[in-house]
């Protein structure tokens, strides 16, 4: 039995094809911004090509993520909140809080003693405390992403970022900068302002350990251990923070088989439409 | 990792001597309040301006301005956590951030079983009640409702009415005195019930007597900030207001604006200014202060910007009621009435608008060369209205007029370089005004 | 045409039959809130209309009169009627509902004056003194309505109106009763179609509508059982059915709301007392909207949310709901206030709450989707 689960989020596309013993055949992840959208379909291709696979072998294919609503090939779409639970159960079985940091959105997401979703929150149409808000202040600061955690590093304390509107918060940035603060304190301060956002956020769950945080932006380490901090207790991150939610689809994609849930009679290797 | 010391300050330079003495004296708020509850008395949670003040001082029940308690925390800027944990308990960011700061407060006070560790002033004391009512604005009874899930103490609130704009004064006054009177009674049966005394009728009388007095003194000081180069500028108004309102119905107001009026009159006749050179003088239209930055005024006088009166706080002048009132609730239900409606004839003849016609007034007495409003993201009812106002205004005046846009407490709605770079352009409108 | 058809078409088009009788001559009162009794403005033979918003047009004209911290409800109809939508009012009344509504009566009137402006102060408090102050307010609203229109109320057709519109509230109480079965004969986005096409008729047309409708929907042949959860929706102005649709299609049936363009405006009847005015002021200062204090009965937490949310106990239980979605209307700082306890209240009876706060807009309701089909999937 085969199984796969597509993720596609506002900037990335993660796909993940899983076995019945819920064993990872293959992983992928591609871009989805506004331009590449089109391509959705064929990450879950080269998914499919780089498992050896056909796409008629598999055997249920759930759609998450921001673009899951019309995927003309996938046999059910869920939540992205429940497919990182149910990525991370597997991953880290005593998880009780998921930390999911997006490129638009950030989430919060509660367990239970089963592992299924209790309680969650999501952050508000808003870029702060998500990866775009660190992505337009790197911008700023003409750092690349990538960089942001070994800078932050040699940060002996952090600059405190106020605003939390990214557009205040930008200028905000600028003139500290003119002031003479260090870039290092500075991209600390930033860490520093996602994780204290998303930690409030995340508080309003009641934080208990296990603490996981997922989603691109869990790669930083400045963040996480900003997060940490906040937390106050130690945060755990999957070896692929990307594909959480992918293998949660795929994982759950098994559980709908086994229970003959119906399938997409019309499967179609198409392009995905986008909602508004 | 420690936060690295922000530049500058946010408090700000003061003008006359009796403002810096504020300090002590909101300070002291919170200090009586433990006082009392340690000498058994009653501490209630309490509004300003809704007209109840001296009931409370006359059954001997001490006032915790929970607004203020918000002011005082972003004036230290010791606000965050309080904001942050009513965030996390569920009130939306865009709700009032002074009813987020004492909801904040409490929620943590529950939480920790105890007044959280170093709470600006000391904190506020447990209450015995809550006591918010309908006047300025709805957070200022829904916000005790709301508090009811941190404390298990009663709470009363008391509809403060005032007619709409258009109603006919004639039809309504009868009406609106007689609710206005008997949600008084209401009140002072619940704290005689939570107090177990009779309120005194005499005590009641003396203590609007104070208020009274107070008031007329604060009228009398602002009447003396007609004077050029200004003696007194906003900042020190947005410290000597605690006096009439955090005292009201005491001697220790009267006290100090006695002192404060003896200081600004020697001021403004020796021409004793707040600037060395005074250029532009600038009245401050409408909205709460920005508590968490005050400095920025001072950084208008750096231009010779000078804020020389305001409209808000003093939201009266002082009243007449008929002598035929006997009973001392009929007086403040009368007085409330005639408050509120001050402006309403004046509004009816032309405007349509009584804070139009107020400031109107007041960009003449005071020779203003500009209005600043201050629009706050979690306030409606300071906010809205403002740019309504300003353009009646823009039609009667050709003064350059400017709004400011952050909040009273959250700074994070406040972004200092907008700021600077607006009141820069401000300050530019000022110069070629002048120039002609 | 069907009545179903009929209230869709008044749903869509709305306005239209108002201005249809405003252009034949008759008076037509446009009004806020749940404060401004039909029933009045009815007696005087004019015609009610309960002023509505947009969640499809942006809000752009407005801005220029109106700070963006202003209820977008509010200022969405302002922006409306800057743009002209509501010139065919012969009548404009606010009632002192909120500070944003106390606030928009004096600009909107500025702005865009009707023949007749009004504003009817509410008390926040309830209690007998309460009750009185509401009753002169409606009293003088009546007179300044007398003066400014040369009619006389007359109070035969004052009772009329009252029983007029208990019976409209019977009916709709019906309708609702329909919702009770599993799954319901007549969905939310169905029923909110119908209570907003009513907005602005004439009452008489809508109860003739509503009853046609009911027989309607009862004939309706019994659907099969299915698992789906059964949502209350809680909230404020929702006059669009885009995001009852939205709740609906993430798999979802919405069997019962409190809304104030639904339940609260209609729910419970005005006592026909001898004097009719004195009825209709304790039925309306009544409404269960978030502005108004409940006082509290005892110092006791869990008797004060009794107190204020009985009612809600009893929609919850007749209407077997398994979960709650509020949709708050940001900038709202009474339903801001309110969420947090009504939300602790439901928890209290193990119904789960999923709490949004928005923009009174469809144009982001896409983003609301993933939380709404969360929740649904976290409890379903």
């Amino acid at each position: 039995m085969l199984f796969a689960g597509l993720d596609i989020g506002s900037t990335m596309t993660k796909a993940v094809i899983v076995d019945g013993n819920e064993k990872i055949l293959a992983a992928l992840v591609g871009p989805t911004g506004a331009e590449h959208r089109h391509l959705a379909f064929q990450v879950m291709d080269e998914t499919v090509r780089k498992a050896g696979l056909s796409f008629e072998a598999l055997d249920f294919i759930v759609a998450t993520g921001y673009g899951r609503i019309n995927v003309p090939f996938a046999d059910k779409q869920v939540t992205e909140i429940t497919c990182h639970a149910r990525g991370i159960r597997a991953i880290f079985p005593g998880t009780r809080i998921i930390i999911d940091i997006g490129g638009q959105d950030s989430k919060g997401i509660k367990l239970n003693d089963a592992g299924t979703v209790a309680n969650f929150v999501m952050n508000d149409k808003c870029a702060a405390g998500t990866g775009r808000f660190l992505e337009v202040i790197s911008e700023t600061l003409g750092i690349r992403l990538s960089d942001l955690a070994l800078i932050s590093a040699e940060a002996e304390g952090f600059v405190k970022i106020s605003n939390m509107c990214t557009v205040f918060a930008e200028h905000e940035v600028t003139s500290r900068l003119a002031e003479g603060a260090r870039i290092a304190e500075i991209v600390a301060g930033l860490h520093e302002a996602i994780a204290g956002r998303v930690v409030n956020m995340v508080r309003h769950l009641g934080i208990e350990k296990d603490v996981v945080v997922t989603g691109g932006p869990a790669k930083n380490a400045g963040l996480v251990k900003a997060i940490a901090d906040k937390v106050g207790l130690p945060v755990w991150v999957p070896p692929e923070p990307f594909i959480t939610g992918a293998l949660g689809a795929a994982l759950l994609g098994k559980g709908f088989a086994k229970r003959n849930a119906t399938r997409n009679q019309t499967r179609r290797m198409e392009s995905v439409t986008f909602f508004a | 990792m420690e936060q690295r010391e922000q530049q500058g300050k946010t408090a700000a330079v003061k003008g006359t001597d009796m403002a810096r003495k504020v300090r002590g004296m909101v300070k002291n708020i919170y200090q009586s309040a433990h006082e009392a509850k340690q000498a058994g008395g009653k501490v209630a949670y309490s509004m300003i301006m809704s007209q109840y003040d001296e009931i409370l001082r006359a059954m001997d029940i001490v006032p915790l301005p929970t607004e203020n308690f918000a002011g005082v925390c972003a004036a230290k800027r010791q606000m965050d956590r309080f904001l942050l944990q009513a965030e996390a308990d569920g009130y939306s960011q865009s709700l009032c951030s002074y009813a987020r700061i004492g909801l904040g407060f409490d929620s943590l006070r529950k939480e920790g079983s105890g007044i959280p560790d170093n709470s600006p002033d000391g904190g506020m004391a447990m209450p015995d009640m809550m006591l918010g009512s309908s006047s300025v604005c709805d957070p200022r009874y829904k916000w005790f409702q709301a508090a009811g899930r941190f404390l298990d103490v009663p709470r009363y609130n008391v509809d403060v009415v005032s007619p709409p704009i258009r109603a006919n004064l004639e039809d309504t006054r009868d009406y609106y005195i007689r609710y206005q009177k008997e949600q008084f009674r209401g009140l002072i049966a619940f704290l005689e019930k939570q107090t177990g005394r009779k309120m005194s009728d005499d005590r009641l009388w003396e203590s609007i007597r104070l208020c009274d007095e107070a008031w007329r003194l604060w009228y009398e000081i602002d009447r003396l900030r007609v004077a050029v180069p200004s003696p007194m500028p906003s900042q020190d108004h947005f410290s000597i207001m605690a006096a009439a309102h955090y005292y009201a119905g005491t001697q220790i107001a009267v006290d100090f604006y006695q002192g404060l009026y003896d200081e600004v009159k020697y001021k403004a006749a020796n021409k004793n200014g707040v600037v060395p050179d005074e250029k532009y003088r600038i009245l401050y239209g409408a909205g709460l202060p920005p508590w968490h930055t005050l400095w920025i005024f001072n950084y208008f006088e750096s231009f010779g910007a000078v804020f020389v009166i305001e409209n808000v706080y003093r939201a009266y002048d002082p009243v007449e009621v008929p002598s035929s009132v006997q009973d001392p609730v009929e007086y403040l239900a009368w007085r409330t009435f005639l408050r509120v409606t001050q402006w309403h004839e004046k509004a009816s003849a032309r405007s349509g608008n009584p804070y139009v016609e107020k400031l109107l007034e007041m960009a003449a007495d005071y020779k203003t060369d500009g209005v600043v409003f201050h629009a706050c993201r979690s306030c409606r009812a300071s906010t809205l209205g403002q740019t309504h106002i300003k353009n009646l205004l823009g039609r009667y005046t050709d003064i350059p007029m400017m709004q400011l846009t952050s909040d009273m407490v959250d700074l994070r709605d406040y972004s200092e370089s907008q700021w600077k770079a607006q009141i820069g352009a401000f300050i530019e409108a000022l110069a070629a005004r002048k120039r002609g | 045409m069907t009545a179903g058809a009929k209230l869709d078409e008044l749903y869509k088009n709305r306005g239209v039959r108002a201005k249809e009788l405003h252009n034949a001559g008759a008076i037509v009162i446009g009004y806020f809130c749940c404060f401004v009794p039909d029933e009045i403005i009815t007696a005087f033979d004019m015609v009610p209309y309960r002023i509505q918003g947009s969640q499809s047009e942006p809000i752009d004209e407005a801005d220029a009169f109106l700070e963006p911290m202003a209820c977008p409800f509010v200022r969405s109809c302002f922006n409306m009627a800057l743009k002209g939508s509501y010139d065919f009012l012969d009548g404009f009344v606010a009632p002192h509902s909120c500070d944003t509504i106390e606030r928009i009566y004096g600009i909107w009137s500025h702005h865009r004056p009707s023949p007749f402006n009004h504003m009817i102060n509410v008390p926040h408090m309830q209690g007998p003194s309460s009750e009185a102050f509401y009753r002169s307010e409606l009293d003088y609203f009546i007179k300044s309505l007398e003066d400014w229109s040369g009619r006389k109320l007359e109070n035969g057709k004052l009772i009329k109106a009252v029983s007029l519109y208990n019976e409209r509230r019977k009916v709709l109480r019906e309708l609702y009763d329909l919702r009770k079965s599993d799954p319901p004969l007549v969905s939310g986005t169905e029923i909110l179609k119908a209570l907003v096409a009513g907005m602005g008729i004439p009452g008489a047309e809508h109860l003739a509508l509503l009853r046609r409708y009911v027989a309607h929907v009862k004939e309706r042949p019994k659907p099969r059982k299915d698992k789906t959860p059964r949502i209350f929706i809680w909230g404020s102005e929702i006059d669009d059915a885009a995001f009852i649709q939205l709740v609906e299609e993430c798999g979802a049936q919405a069997v019962m709301d409190d809304l104030c363009t639904t339940t609260r405006s209609f729910w419970e009847e005005v006592p026909e007392t001898t004097d009719p005015v004195e009825g209709i002021a304790r039925r309306y200062l009544a409404t269960h909207c978030p502005r108004n204090d409940v006082p509290q009965k005892e110092c006791s937490r869990i008797s004060d949310l009794e107190q204020r949310y009985g009612y809600i106990k009893k929609f919850i239980k007749d209407w077997a709901v398994d979960g709650a979605i509020f949709y708050i209307v940001r900038y709202c700082d009474t339903c801001e206030l309110e969420g947090p306890d009504l939300r602790e209240y439901l928890n209290s009876l193990d119904i789960p709450v999923l709490m949004i706060e928005d923009d009174y807009s469809i144009s982001t309701i896409g983003q609301l989707r993933t939380r709404i089909q969360a929740f649904l999937e976290m409890i379903g």
